[in-house]
């Protein structure tokens, strides 16, 4: 590809760097220089200030503690559901408090503990799996965890005021539409809310990921643990949106009685079904893929040696991300579908069995071929391996529909769900909190406690749920709050009960060996388990900065691998070792190859991330309780918190064009278009986001398919040339944008102006076409289905017409104030990549709001 | 600024010949098979004037669409194993730091990643079958 005018520098000097200039020594006092600046530049603020802090490992370790603060309430209440089934006709809880408990039990296990955890883990490991000094988006990362932690305490609250949901973790329409109290809304607001968090992760570490290795790390040496990251990702982008597709449907009808789940108006309780476990149940592979993923990073650990079968895991990972996706419907195998189309899903359901099993074999492979040391966290290894694979073979019995028939919704699930659960993700995740503790704190966990804990919850857990299967297989049916004596239901409930005791002091002392102090252990060696991974190149004791210089890596194992890397790492022998400029830095490199790119400026220390996740919680959590209006305010100061956020921190026009990173190499430091991480970015936020306006477009072929009235007989349409016109409008607004884009490079930058003058007017004028032609004709949402899913694509459309307005107006304010020039012009990217996707939103939403129903 | 030339064919190997996405085409072949094989019935069994009676046509379609998605499969698997190229070195470890291991490698994932989406197909097809009903 030739240069385009404008474009940034290319990288001019050496790559790779040869053993000559590695093994160049650079001298005493340099070096101290080099750290002192590194230090002072990464340095977190002190006392309560830290909370402004975004550095990942502060942001990390936060979202993992409340992720675990979460995780224990959630026990507590499993505890006293336990309790109360310890014997049949017991009275220890009613049966309102009890549908409250095991909603909330199941609901903050998966929301608030095992899909954050994962973000949190990520977030804090990553970048030292790949020497990277932070993120890409530290904010974001900020932002994300602010937004969990109020949502969280807001839906996991509600318990304390007996407001909390009890229809079950899913939710089902009509029992839960029905359902006075605000329950209901909690969850769907509160959880939506939460989902802002883990689509900021997704994007925070695709991005990470793909764009910010070390250079040199290729993605055939990429850790094991990275290309599960990169796969639950691109799963979290198309399975959340569906779920938030869904919660703004059901939220409608809870609102304002528009009838989507509602029969005797057109609508149907089904679609919630798909849309949750569209959602559902690849979220099961989103906790169970990063969790496994730990494990490939203990076994060759333990096994002193690399993994075996490197390509097979990543099938593996690739493979169960994609199959996992086509598993669904099994969750719905009594609700009467045609048996044809419950045969695909059990098939998918037997296939992903394979790529499931593959990595399970590739371990066994390599502790086969390893000389394996029974470290603390291996053990835990060992004990998800034998509990996922019990589970796994539940799982292949449920998937076969008649037997699914006989045990739904019965113990027998809960069995199931509990054995993947347990042995998918909680062991293998308190394994890698032994195993990453010294990389996070400084200090080791005790192994003597480690075992005690271990064989506590292990012991508990198979005692507990074992019987579970014979009283599910008995006929005792999940989620009854009591049940009478006699029915052989009675011994079984009392050995759970007291097992899941047994699991309580497992836990018990797995938290305190966790939070007590260590202030007198000595610091630990620095890589105490001899692993070979970059991580364990740690400073002991700790320093903010992340790696001190950033290493060319060209194995999978750099430290069993790489003569005197870590000598040289830290010596400053590599890249970036300096903060001349007093900034944060960090590089990006490509995707395939991790070639050196560009010098990338990361964010500070901020509290506006704590501003805007307390706004946008306002404007979610306000419509629990009807008030639109704060709601509203609070939405609007969110938006413009954002937009300071963005205007003062991102993409800031650099003092230098390029920047010595060391090792003879010069790389430029501003990148606009598709090598820009902020483009990344966009590109995956609006991927997600199509995912959710896919969802409501199939919302309107399943009540096609659903209902014999849809569109009712004679019933009004939208009104075809409003629809047309906005189609025109907002069609010509792209255009507008697109070339003011082009102008702009080419230095014209009034006519640039120009168009985003005229932009946003065009759009504005689309976007009420657009709601004319909802208006005018009789569409009354409440009255029907039909007109309510028109209604609801509209709304969608508008609400992304309006974000278009607002990115349009910052780019042309960021064109009159000097913040973009024909040279430093990644907002306009960035802008014209969202108008992309939203032309096609538009066209899409015209196209079945105004053309499919006439068809019909 | 380019990569120190290990082997003859650096050139055919470089950077901007490779995708990441291909390795998903494989699957994404099933997912699009799994798709249409799920609208197809769900909007036969629905609008298909008395769908029972002419089930066998709908077995029919799924059953070739299977063969098509198994015959996409396999031809995307056979040029991944091409690009993996195992019987020149007999290489299945692709650990080096050069070009030329990470081609092959994208190539092994890619072909084992075939090979699984063919078994899924394969799969999907089953009902098609065995189960052919909307009951």
């Amino acid at each position: 590809m030739s240069r385009q005018p404008n474009d940034a520098p290319p990288p001019e000097g050496v790559f790779p760097p040869t053993e000559a200039m590695l093994a160049q020594p650079v001298p005493l006092a340099e070096q101290e220089a080099q750290a002192e600046r590194l230090r002072r530049v990464w340095a977190s603020p002190k006392g309560w200030r830290i909370l402004s802090d975004v550095n990942n490992t502060s942001v990390g370790v936060w979202y993992a503690l409340t992720c675990l603060f979460f995780m224990l309430c959630a026990g507590v209440l499993a505890l006293l559901m336990r309790v109360q089934l310890a014997v049949p006709d017991n009275d220890f809880l009613s049966a309102d408090r009890y549908n409250q408990f095991f909603t909330m039990h199941g609901s903050a296990m998966m929301f608030l503990f095992a899909v954050p955890l994962f973000e949190a883990i990520a977030i804090l490991i990553l970048p030292s799996l790949m020497g990277a000094r932070d993120l890409p988006f530290p904010r974001l990362s900020a932002y994300g965890y602010w937004c969990f932690l109020i949502g969280g305490i807001f839906v996991l609250g509600s318990v304390l005021f007996d407001a909390a949901p009890k229809s079950g973790w899913f939710m089902y329409p009509p029992l839960a539409t029905k359902q006075g109290g605000i329950g209901a809304d909690i969850w769907l607001l509160g959880l939506s809310f939460i989902e802002v968090a883990s689509i900021a992760a997704a994007v925070e570490l695709i991005v990470g990921v793909l764009k910010c290795r070390p250079p040199g790390m290729r993605v055939n040496l990429m850790p094991l643990y990275a290309w599960y990251v990169l796969v639950v990702g691109g799963m979290i982008l198309f399975a959340f949106p569906p779920l938030i597709a869904g919660d703004f449907l059901f939220e409608m009808e809870r609102s304002f009685d528009w009838p989507f789940f509602d029969p005797e108006r057109g609508g149907d309780p089904m679609l919630w079904q798909h849309l949750f476990w569209i959602f559902g149940h690849p979220e099961v592979y989103i906790i169970f893929l990063p969790s496994i993923a730990i494990a490939a990073m203990i076994v060759p650990t333990a096994a002193r040696r690399p993994i075996v079968g490197y390509s097979w895991i990543v099938l593996s990972a690739v493979g169960t991300g994609f199959l996992s996706f086509g598993l669904w419907v099994h969750h719905m195998f009594t609700t009467g579908l045609p048996s044809m189309s419950i045969g695909f899903f059990s098939a998918a359901s037997e296939a992903v069995v394979i790529p499931t099993g593959v990595q399970l074999f590739a371990f066994v492979a390599t502790l086969m071929v390893g000389r394996v040391r029974m470290i603390p966290p291996m053990l835990w290894i060992a004990g998800a391996l034998a509990i996922f694979t019990a589970g796994g073979l539940t799982g292949v019995m449920v998937a076969v529909a008649p037997f699914d028939w006989q045990v739904h919704d019965s113990y027998f699930i809960v069995a199931h769900l509990h054995y993947t659960l347990f042995g998918g993700m909680i062991f293998p995740v308190i394994g890698g909190i032994y195993y990453f503790y010294p990389l996070i704190t400084k200090k080791m966990m005790s192994p003597r406690l480690s075992k005690w804990a271990f064989w506590l919850i292990f012991t508990g857990f198979n005692l507990s749920f074992m019987p579970m299967h014979l009283t599910g297989l008995k006929g005792m049916p999940r989620r009854v709050f009591t049940y009478p004596s006699g029915l052989g239901w009675d011994w079984l409930n009392l050995v759970s009960t007291l097992a899941s005791f047994i699991i309580a002091a497992g836990f018990a002392v797995f938290v305190w060996d966790l939070l007590r102090p260590k202030a007198r252990q000595g610091d630990p060696e620095r890589n105490p388990w001899q692993a070979g991974t970059l991580e364990w190149t740690h400073d002991v004791p700790g320093e903010d900065w992340g790696v001190r210089s950033i290493p060319y890596v060209n194995t999978r194992y750099p430290l069993w691998q790489q003569e005197k890397l870590v000598e040289r790492m830290d010596a400053g022998r590599f890249y970036l070792p300096d903060a001349a400029d007093g900034e944060r830095e960090t590089l990006v490199t490509s995707v395939i190859d991790g070639r050196p790119l560009q010098v990338l400026r990361v964010a500070t220390t901020t509290w506006i991330t704590l501003v805007a996740a307390a706004l946008t919680g306002g404007a979610f959590i306000f419509p629990t309780f009807h008030w639109y209006w704060p709601a509203g305010i609070s939405g609007a100061l969110a938006v413009i918190s954002i937009l300071w956020w963005l205007w003062t921190s991102t993409a800031l026009i650099p003092a230098k064009e390029t920047k010595d990173v060391g090792l003879d190499l010069r790389l430029p430091t501003y990148v606009s278009g598709s090598g820009a991480v902020g483009w990344w970015a966009m590109w995956i936020t609006m991927l997600g986001d199509s995912t959710a306006f896919a969802s409501l477009v199939f919302g309107v072929f399943f009540y096609w398919t659903a209902g014999a009235d849809f569109p009712p007989e004679g019933a009004d349409h939208a009104a075809w040339p409003w629809s047309l016109m906005a189609l025109g409008l907002l069609t010509a607004s792209w255009a507008l944008m697109l070339t003011a884009r082009g102008a702009n490079r080419r230095d014209r930058t009034g006519a640039a102006r120009l168009c985003l003058c005229l932009a946003p007017l065009l759009a504005l004028g689309g976007g009420a076409a657009m709601l004319a032609a909802v208006m005018l004709p009789d569409m009354e949402p409440t009255s029907h289905v039909y007109p309510a899913t028109m209604w609801g694509l509209t709304i969608w459309t508008l609400a992304h017409v309006g974000a278009g307005v607002i990115m349009q107006l910052y780019a042309l304010a960021g064109l009159v104030f000097g913040r973009i020039t024909p040279r430093y012009d990644a907002p306009m990217w960035n802008v014209t990549l969202f108008w992309h996707f939203l032309a096609l939103t538009v066209l899409v939403t015209t196209a079945v709001t105004a053309g499919f129903p006439r068809m019909l | 600024m380019q990569d120190k030339p290990h082997r003859s064919q650096e050139q055919e190997f470089s950077e901007e010949r490779s995708s990441l996405w291909r390795i998903t085409f494989g699957p994404l072949v099933w997912a699009v098979h799994f798709v249409a094989s799920y609208a197809a019935t769900a909007a036969f069994c629905a609008k298909w004037p008395e769908p029972e009676t002419h089930i066998d046509l709908l077995r029919l379609g799924v059953g070739l669409a299977t063969l098509v998605a198994l015959a996409a499969i396999g031809w995307l698997g056979w040029l991944a194993w091409r690009q993996w190229d195992f019987l020149d070195d007999h290489d299945y470890a692709h650990a080096d730091g050069n070009s030329e291991d990470r081609h092959e490698f994208l190539g092994h994932a890619a072909f084992l990643l075939a090979v699984v989406s063919f078994i899924g197909v394969v799969y999907s097809g089953l009902p098609a079958l065995f189960a052919g009903s909307c009951r």
